[in-house]
Parts: structure tokens; C-alpha cells; sequence
């Protein structure tokens, strides 16, 4: 292996340079950069608009976010497009005006928010134990997500793209009857697509949160990275492997990104409380993401458990699932 | 070199595709094993080169089984596959070094001696593949399989896609092989290169093997012994056949000139058929 390594490794290098992988990646790190920088953190993000109807005037001291109506038909009026929040102090006690948005903690979410603009003054002090602007929390917030999304998909692309070629040139099975071991035919194709990552990794977090922050967060961030990179480069190439053509390929990438990555997002983005997503094991994978770019960590022993595990059993897999490639008609 | 003896093979349960075979190879031989397609002949292949396992029977290949120390044993084997699989992105000399680097410095033979005398252009040495012609490819495959100066080579249609001067070079090769005592374990459907190649054939089909011995032998025992005369007799042009004992006191009728006399023998095609009941493809 110590004889061959080298070469193969060379050659997978000059494989992924000719499927013009490193260009997709490199274009992808100045996307994303180029919207979180221009775009998303200039993004206005007022939460829901809060409108009040207070005839008696009792309300002195509310926040100049809340705006006042004249009669409760306007402050029906205004909360009716399912976004905006009403207070009515018409009979003293405040009460809350709005279009459910069919889930529950979202609205209690949108009630204490309208509530608490009425005495901001008597806000709650809290132990803080971090500190985060609002910039920053958006900062980490996509660029984390964005990382997830591009090791999840595009990594998982790659590498198939790159093992499909091999697979259409016969050269995997020529392998089959030459002195390598299969191991260092994976392993050197994982190194590749690992090291990408990272590369990749540590640049969007450094270009995206700073040099200081990013570079606080980057040991965290490289290790969720590193694990969400090998599993999916291994799934890649067992899928790869295993299917005759990249437009069944691709039919499986859309299933993939439709039905498993999916309800990832959703949960992990909005207020929507699945409890099945706990046995998810990509939920786990984004928000150990997640919480590396907030630098918490959630994750125990037996999440690194869990994915050195999975890890492993993967590579066992693709190792079966190459020697059955190897012996394919020459 | 090569012994299989009750060798038999299955993919699935009950579907039996190698149903006992039997034979063996010498030293610096070249053995033909022809069949066709589905005959069991690249299961055979596989089993001996070492990348299917699972088999019944015995395989000893350099005196040991052949799925013991597969590492040493790929070290010794060279292999040409049908279709010239490189890397298409790669020049011939990228992939040569590349293939060569798997194997023990001491037995890589010199890249550039080996694709002179496959009579490769030099102008393409640094091109990429995918702009080579079907039998340039087929020279660097052939290059790959010679790499290692290996004592055993495993060749599977050698001369496919080749030109008519480009065959003829592979069989010169083939020879020179054979002549340094390389044992060549041929598997085609060209009953030309079978014929003027092979020391001995085996004929499969079904999993079985239906006839073994020299091309020579094996046209001998079906020959039907006839001669046909083409000659010219009072201006008029005529064929005559005749059995080689009426040949024996010369030729027994009256000619002014002959044009030509062949033995009828059987052709190497003619015995595959006869023994397997069908032809080659």
C-alpha cells in the first residue's frame, strides 16, 4: 500500500481536476460568501409587526416598533394577513390579536413577543454567558447551513461524478487483477474529497464570520465537517458503485435531497417540533453543525460513537460493494 | 503452471455455470480456452486471475491455490482485458507509470522499450487517451499487461480492433513471450489467431469442456483425409476430389496442367463446431 498510495492518490487528484470539481467548489465558496456578505445580513429581519388599539390611552411607555390603530376593525383589519400581531387594551387587560400560524409555539412565540413590546423597559435580565450581535447570529446561522448543504449535496456529488468516470473507463475492474489494495483505492479518494472539505470549510467560516470569530469556532466546525464529509463521501461512493448509471443517480440525489435532507431544514429552521427527527441521523449531523458555529456543544460520547460507527460500517460496505465491481464482466 | 481439476461455479443457487472442469496448463505454454459468449470461459478467467472467489474444486496456479498470497500472485500475472480499459483523461505514459507503480520496482520493465515495440506513435505519448485510436489504446492496454514481465499472461481477444500489420505485431509478440517462457492463457473467439498461436485448445461451451488438444491433433482425428485437384483437362477447367489412398500412386487421372491440389482438412472453426454443436458467437 505505502508503494502504491502515492499514485493513486495522484491520480485521483488529476481525476477530480479534470471533472472540474475543485472549480464547482471554489465557485460555490464565492456564492455563498458573495450572498451572506451582500445580501442576507442587509436582509430587513423585523420580526412580526405589532399593531395596538388603545382608545383610553392607559399604554404609556410601549416601543416605538408598536404601531397604534384607531378602531378595532382597523387592528382586525391589519392582523389579517397571518403575519402581523394585535394588541386590543380596549377593556384593560391587553388582549392578543392574530392568525394562528397553525403552530403552536410559534404563536405563543409571536404573542410574548407583541406583549413584551408593550414594557420593553421591564425587560428580564438574563446570566449571559456569550454574546452574539445580530449580525453574527445570521452570520453563523447560514453559513452553517450553507456548509451543511454543501457537504451533504455537493461533496456527495463529486465523488460519485468522479467514480462514474472511472466506472465507464473499465478502469475499476483492471484493479481488480493488479497487486492494490482496495482499501487504499478508497482511502485515497476520501483523503482527497476530506481534504477539500476542510479547505473549503475553513475558508467559508473565516470569510463569512472574520478572522477572530471564525477562527474561535474553526477546530469545532473542522471536526463536524470532517465526519459529514467522510460519511457522505462514502455514501456517494457506495451509491456510485452499486448503480449503473448517473441518471439513476441522480434520480436517487433528488430523493435524497427531497425526503431526507428536507424535513433536516424545516426542523432545524423553523419552530416545527417533529419528534420522530430525533432518530434522523442527518438532524443530528446539522445540528452538531449547528452548534459548532455557536460553539455549544450538544454532543456527547455517544455521538462521536454513533458516527465513527457509522463511518465504519460505510467503509465496510463500499469495500464489498467494490471487490463485487472488480469481478463485473472485463 | 496452471492445474484446475473438478472446478465448478455458481452465481446464484442452482444455476450452476462451470460444471467440473479439468485441465492444465505447462510451463511457457499457450493455452486457448475458446468458447462463446456465455460459454463460462471469462468465469474461468476471473477464477484463475484471482478476482472471483466462492468456487469449487481445486486451482493451483505457481503450485499453490490460487486464492492463497493473492498479492504475490497478481505480482506474477499480467492480464489483457477485451476492451482496452485506461484512464481516458491520462497520456499512455501517465498510465503506464501509474499501473506500473502497483508492482515490485525490480520486475517493471521500461515503458518507453515496451510501447517501441508495440509500435506506438511516439507523437501520442503525452496526449490524453480519449484522442487514441481503438488499436493505439488496444498497444498501451497490452503495454499494462506486459508491465510487470509477468510469468503468466492472461489475454482475452489480444488482436480485437486491431488493423491486419497490428495483429500480426501482437502474435510476434505473443511468441516472444512464449519464447522467454511466459505461460499465455488465451481466450478469443479468432480461430486464426487460436490456430497459428496456441500449443492447445480447449474447447468450452455450457460450462463444460467438449474438446482438449493441438489444433493440428484435433483437425487430424476429423480430417476426412480428401485431397481436391483443381486442374485443366482438353482446354476445360475442373476440380476433382480424391482420397488421399487414390492420392498416394500420384494422380490418377489423365491433365495437361495443374492448377492447384489442397488437403481438405478440416479448418480449427469446423472442430468447434463439431464438437460443441454450434459456432463461436
Amino acid at each position: 500500500m505505502r508503494r502504491s498510495f502515492p499514485s493513486i492518490l495522484i491520480k485521483d487528484f488529476k481525476l477530480m481536476l479534470s471533472s472540474r470539481f475543485l472549480f464547482l467548489a471554489l465557485g460555490s465558496l464565492i456564492l455563498y460568501s458573495c450572498y451572506i456578505n451582500f445580501i442576507y445580513i442587509k436582509l430587513d429581519q423585523d420580526i412580526y409587526p405589532v399593531y395596538l388599539y388603545d382608545p383610553m390611552k392607559t399604554q404609556i411607555g410601549v416601543s416605538s416598533e408598536v404601531i397604534r390603530v384607531d378602531t378595532l376593525e382597523d387592528l382586525q383589519a391589519q392582523c389579517a394577513d397571518g403575519h402581523s400581531v394585535g394588541i386590543d387594551v380596549s377593556s384593560n387587560e391587553p388582549e392578543v390579536i392574530m392568525v394562528t400560524s397553525g403552530i403552536t409555539s410559534t404563536d405563543y412565540f409571536r404573542a410574548a413577543y407583541a406583549l413584551s413590546l408593550l414594557s420593553p423597559e421591564s425587560s428580564y435580565t438574563a446570566e449571559l454567558i456569550g454574546q452574539n450581535d445580530k449580525e453574527m447570529k445570521n452570520r453563523r446561522e447560514i453559513t452553517s447551513e450553507f456548509l451543511f448543504f454543501e457537504l451533504a449535496a455537493v461533496g456527495f456529488l463529486g465523488l460519485a461524478s468522479i467514480l462514474f468516470k472511472e466506472k465507464q473507463m473499465g478502469v475499476i475492474r483492471v484493479h481488480g487483477i493488479l497487486p492494490v489494495n482496495k482499501s487504499a483505492f478508497i482511502i485515497s479518494k476520501l483523503c482527497l474529497f476530506l481534504l477539500s472539505d476542510l479547505v473549503f470549510t475553513g475558508l467559508l467560516t473565516v470569510i463569512n464570520l472574520g478572522v477572530s470569530a471564525g477562527l474561535n469556532v474553526l477546530p469545532a466546525v473542522l471536526i463536524q465537517a470532517g465526519i459529514l464529509s467522510l460519511i457522505m463521501a462514502l455514501v456517494g461512493f457506495f451509491c456510485a458503485v452499486q448503480l449503473p448509471d448517473f441518471k439513476q443517480f441522480s434520480l436517487l440525489y433528488l430523493v435524497l435531497a427531497i425526503f431526507i435532507t428536507t424535513p433536516v431544514f424545516i426542523v432545524g429552521q423553523t419552530s416545527i417540533d417533529w419528534n420522530w427527527i430525533n432518530f434522523h441521523p442527518m438532524y443530528h449531523l446539522f445540528m452538531g453543525m449547528k452548534n459548532a458555529y455557536f460553539a455549544t456543544s450538544s454532543a456527547g460520547g455517544s455521538y462521536y460513537l454513533a458516527c465513527g460507527l457509522a463511518i465504519v460500517l460505510l467503509f465496510l460496505l463500499v469495500h464489498w460493494a467494490l471487490t463485487g465491481e472488480m469481478a463485473k464482466e472485463g | 503452471m496452471i492445474k484446475v481439476k473438478d472446478l465448478t461455479f455458481s452465481y446464484q443457487k442452482n444455476k450452476e455455470i462451470l460444471h467440473g472442469l479439468t485441465f492444465s496448463v505447462s510451463d511457457g505454454e499457450i493455452f486457448g480456452f475458446l468458447g462463446p459468449n456465455g460459454s463460462g470461459k471469462s468465469t474461468t478467467q476471473k477464477i484463475l486471475t484471482g478476482i472471483l472467489s466462492g468456487h469449487e474444486g481445486e486451482v493451483e496456479i505457481f503450485n499453490q491455490s490460487a486464492t492463497v498470497n493473492l498479492k504475490e500472485f497478481k505480482e506474477k500475472i499480467g492480464v489483457l482485458f477485451e476492451f482496452p480499459y485506461l484512464y481516458s483523461n491520462l497520456s499512455a505514459l501517465d498510465n503506464l507509470k501509474y499501473f506500473a507503480s502497483f508492482y515490485p520496482v525490480k520486475n517493471r520493465r521500461d515503458i518507453y522499450e515496451l510501447l517501441e515495440m508495440l509500435d506506438f506513435k511516439k507523437d501520442y505519448l503525452k496526449k490524453p487517451v480519449a484522442s487514441y485510436s481503438k488499436g493505439m489504446r488496444q498497444r498501451v492496454s497490452m503495454a499494462r499487461a506486459l508491465l510487470n514481465n509477468p510469468q503468466l499472461l492472461f489475454l482475452d481477444e489480444p488482436t480485437s480492433g486491431l488493423d491486419p500489420s497490428g495483429a500480426v505485431l501482437f502474435r510476434k509478440i505473443i511468441e516472444e513471450e512464449k519464447k522467454k517462457g511466459t505461460t499465455v492463457f488465451l481466450t478469443t473467439h479468432n480461430m486464426v489467431d487460436a490456430d497459428l498461436l496456441c500449443d492447445r485448445v480447449a474447447f468450452i461451451a455450457d460450462g463444460e469442456i467438449k474438446a482438449l488438444d493441438t489444433p493440428k491433433r484435433l483437425k487430424e482425428k476429423n480430417s476426412n483425409h480428401q485431397v481436391e485437384i483443381d486442374y485443366l483437362y482438353l482446354g476445360k477447367h475442373t476440380t476433382a476430389t480424391l482420397e488421399m489412398t487414390e492420392f498416394n500412386g500420384g494422380i490418377p487421372f489423365p491433365y495437361e496442367e495443374i492448377i492447384s491440389i489442397h488437403s481438405k482438412e478440416p479448418t480449427l472453426e469446423d472442430m468447434f463446431i463439431h464438437y460443441t454443436g454450434r459456432g463461436l458467437t
